[in-house]
């Protein structure tokens, strides 16, 4: 059998999929560079980006970077319809988002008993709007995910064109992975 | 079935082949925080890892390097927006004092 990317996509579908990532890219493109902007014109954010937890960060992206690999595990064992294995695949993508989110709350639950809020300074609000806005991407994944992981499981995924959907869903889930791996060194690292 | 079967490993393998290289470049980036190095070229290592490490995923997870140039174009474009757009701000937020 012969397995290529054309066997199961909806070309309109896809380019429907690249557009709205498109959009995402300018938001979150514009986002950085204003980051990136404010903190080279307004020096003194060091002492507090010190203070966030950049172990929990590492682990987080280890995390996504897994749950990453799972998804396109996912969308290979749907191009060789191995139903059951691409079903488990989602399932496991789904738990490492929640698991992303966890770690990420238990970030917050720490820094926020710490005093740390989104008034408490620049560094705070951007880090507070990059990463909330990107939970809020990782949260729209998972219900994207369980959302195919049901209608696998159902059998209804399979019927038509549908498997196609896990692409686009690894598309928009591997897009929340690429701009993690830049937020992680712009709010921990640097 | 065997076929397929031969064809789900390697396909597997190739993308469990880029997660091990996210993981060691996720290592390596984290190796050069913790390590003795003046703040440039540290903060140079970092986002160049970075920036690897997302043509990995862009490449090989989201398909990228078998696209046709229209792909390319619609993920291109917004990012160049972007930059230009942060460009023009550096005026207003780095000069103005």
């Amino acid at each position: 059998m012969q397995v290529g990317y054309e066997t199961a996509l909806s070309p309109s579908g896809k380019l429907g999929v690249w557009w709205f990532i498109a959009s995402e890219i300018m938001v979150f493109g514009c986002l950085i560079g204003l980051y990136v902007l404010f903190r080279v014109a307004h020096g003194g954010w060091n002492d507090q980006a010190s203070h966030v937890n950049w172990r929990l960060g590492a682990i987080n992206t280890l995390v996504l970077v897994t749950s990453s690999l799972t998804m396109i595990l996912a969308f290979n064992a749907v191009r060789i319809e191995r139903r059951q294995r691409a079903a488990r695949f989602l399932l496991v993508t789904v738990l490492l988002g929640f698991t992303f989110l966890g770690i990420k709350s238990v970030e917050y639950t720490h820094e926020l008993g710490e005093g740390f809020t989104p008034a408490s300074g620049m560094f705070w609000s951007f880090y507070y709007i990059m990463t909330g806005l990107h939970g809020f991407h990782v949260l729209g994944g998972i219900i994207l995910n369980l959302t195919l992981y049901i209608t696998a499981v159902r059998g209804t995924l399979w019927s038509g064109n549908k498997s196609s959907r896990v692409e686009f869903a690894g598309l928009y889930w591997h897009f929340v992975d690429v701009v993690w791996i830049f937020l992680f060194p712009l709010l921990y690292l640097a | 079935m065997k076929s397929n079967e031969l064809t789900a490993e390697s396909l597997d393998r190739s993308s469990i082949i880029i997660w091990m290289w996210l993981v060691g470049l996720l290592g390596a980036g984290m190796m050069v925080f913790t390590l003795p190095i003046p703040r440039i070229p540290t903060l140079l290592l970092i986002f160049g890892i970075a920036g690897f490490k997302a043509t990995l995923v862009l490449r090989d997870y989201m398909h990228l390097k078998g696209e046709k140039m229209l792909i390319y174009a619609i993920a291109l474009t917004p990012l160049l927006l972007a930059i230009a757009l942060a460009l023009v701000l550096i005026p207003d937020i780095v000069f103005r004092r």
